[in-house]
């Protein structure tokens, strides 16, 4: 170890997206002069680049494009085997996502020269001295900061379940090594990484099982969402066992068998994979932060102020190590910048209602704002229009109809509070709730917009309409 | 009054100017009380009364506001 203690105007503990956002806005606001320690293990981007968002979309994109010539919907178009090798498409995607950390995160943050890149598990001492130590916990170096940003983020869990560990499964953090499709594929846990890979897996040609503890998918967005994508994977040939609980997990001749109890009883499932997908923890156990003074959640997550402040001044988090409801890439960025924005003085808080979330299955499913439960709860009353995608030109030309547009307003200001989408490009079109829900915009200011027709957005359009006149009797483009 | 020293790191600073304008902008802000600024460390030594400022209250001040190109962070929390 050096013997003196490094000092740094910020120090930074974590290399993925909170904390790349957080360096960047640093160097600029201090026109690159504040010194940066950037401080963790593992690859540079954590989870998004490495084995998160791009590796995901990557693996869907790719099994669609397997999928979708074997599944025509228009008349006239004939089922066309795609011939592929799997083993190869992984290696396109470990490649591409070498590529993408190298392009956004290692070629990027050499442009920093203000920044320090220090590779170890960064430790606190007191609330302003951080101990860095190798793989053998041998200590490193000491750095010394006046701000501390915590950006450490998080790991995929595994329940507790009888003969899980002993016989082996899969997380979102070792999918990407495989080399063969397994035959088949049981994903504990429905929400939206179990979904994206599993519906992937299923188009490459997986028998997939999900098995989910809850009664519903994504509980987080509308029910009548949870039921359309659940109809449309089923249509697909996934198959689920909702309120599910797993009872033991062990080896069999052809693979791996669950054993789970649901209301049928005591069920036995047989697949060649496991893949749980049950959740994440926050990176925060070996941080020391009671030597910080830094207070967490009974789930170990960092409790911020809306600024991002922790209980400690002089010490911020962002990112998945943060209490909060969502957990997010594009969340962990922008609590990056308030973070450092605020230690120059700016009182920039978070905006959680505003903040999009996205589901990459086809078709996609993405939100924003409050669902009509949520609004109602809170306020006692709302009103809501649900807009079936049957009603759509656009997603008829497509055939791809099995999906809704759903937007929940405040009937005291006719404000949109939340919109809840599964469509094809939900992802894209998302974007404008986010805006309605940020900015305050009613419905009359949707209607009031232009939108192209035929397209997938102009159902946004018609949904915010059905708030006005029966859609089922309206001539295409009335205004 | 409460005299109390506050450590800023600034930046932007790149002559002898850029102090005069960063220390009088300090200067002239209520409860400062008299104000040390190193170029060459990019740290500036303010003398407050606490009872009238806050440490945070001095990063917003004007000189360290758009459309100022100096910032500047708490050295010490």
């Amino acid at each position: 170890m050096g013997e003196e203690i490094k000092q740094f105007d910020l120090i930074i503990l974590g290399k993925g997206a909170a904390a790349f956002s957080a360096a960047i806005k640093a160097s600029e606001l201090s026109n690159g002069e504040m010194s940066i320690a950037m401080v963790g293990t593992g690859p540079l981007g954590g989870t998004c680049v490495n084995v998160g968002c791009v590796p995901s979309k990557y693996l869907l994109e790719s099994s669609h494009a397997v999928f979708r010539p074997e599944h025509p919907t228009m008349p006239g178009i004939y089922e066309t085997r795609v011939s592929h090798d799997f083993g190869e498409v992984m290696k396109g995607l470990r490649s591409y996502v070498s590529h993408a950390r190298e392009v956004k995160y290692s070629q990027v943050i050499d442009n920093y020269t203000n920044v320090t890149l220090f590779e170890g598990l960064g430790k606190f001492i007191d609330k302003r001295i951080v101990a860095i130590t190798g793989p053998d916990g041998k200590e490193l170096d000491r750095v010394k900061g006046s701000n501390i940003l915590i950006a450490t983020g998080s790991h995929p869990t595994a329940p507790n379940i009888e003969g899980l560990h002993d016989t082996g499964f899969l997380t979102s953090d070792t999918i990407w090594e495989l080399k063969a499709l397994p035959r088949s594929v049981a994903i504990i846990g429905g929400g939206a990484i179990g979904l994206e890979i599993g519906q992937a897996l299923l188009h490459f040609g997986s028998r997939v099982i999900v098995i989910e503890a809850l009664d519903a998918l994504l509980p987080q967005t509308e029910p009548e969402i949870g039921l359309a994508l659940r109809s449309k994977l089923e249509k697909e040939g996934m198959q689920f066992h909702l309120r599910a609980r797993i009872n033991s997990v062990s080896r069999s001749r052809d693979g791996k068998s669950i054993e789970i109890i649901t209301h049928r009883g005591k069920e036995k499932l047989e697949a060649e994979e496991i893949l749980v997908a049950t959740g994440r923890q926050p990176n925060t156990g070996s941080l020391n932060l009671e030597a910080a003074g830094v207070r967490t959640d009974s789930r170990g997550l960092i409790i911020t102020s809306d600024g991002m402040a922790t209980s400690t001044p002089g010490i911020y988090a962002a990112g998945d190590c943060v209490s909060k409801k969502m957990f997010l890439e594009t969340l962990a960025a922008r609590e990056g910048v308030v973070a450092v924005s605020n230690m120059f003085g700016d009182d920039m808080k978070i905006d959680y209602d505003a903040a999009t979330w996205a589901v990459f299955t086809s078709p996609q499913v993405a939100g924003v704002g409050m669902t009509e439960n949520e609004f109602s709860k809170k306020n006692g009353a709302c009103s809501c229009r649900v807009f079936s995608l049957e009603n759509l030109t656009k997603a008829s030309i497509m055939g791809e109809t099995e999906g809704i547009i759903k937007i929940t307003v405040d009937p005291r200001s006719n404000r949109i509070v939340g919109m809840h989408i599964m469509a094809p490009n939900a992802t894209d079109i998302i974007t404008e709730g986010a805006y309605a829900v940020r900015k305050g915009y009613t419905v009359d200011d949707v209607i009031a917009t232009s939108h192209i027709f035929p397209s997938i957005s102009e159902g946004i359009k018609l949904a915010a309409q059905s708030f006005i006149r029966d859609i089922s009797k309206m001539a295409c483009c009335v205004e | 009054m409460e005299d109390r020293k506050v450590r800023l790191r600034i930046y932007g600073m790149t002559c002898d100017d850029c102090v005069a304008t960063v220390s009088r902008g300090l200067r002239n802000q209520d409860g400062v009380i008299d104000v040390k600024v190193s170029l060459k460390e990019g740290i500036a030594e303010v003398a407050v009364d606490s009872a009238k400022v806050k440490p945070e209250a001095l990063l917003k001040n004007g000189v360290f506001t758009k459309p100022s190109h100096y910032r500047a962070t708490l050295v010490d929390h």
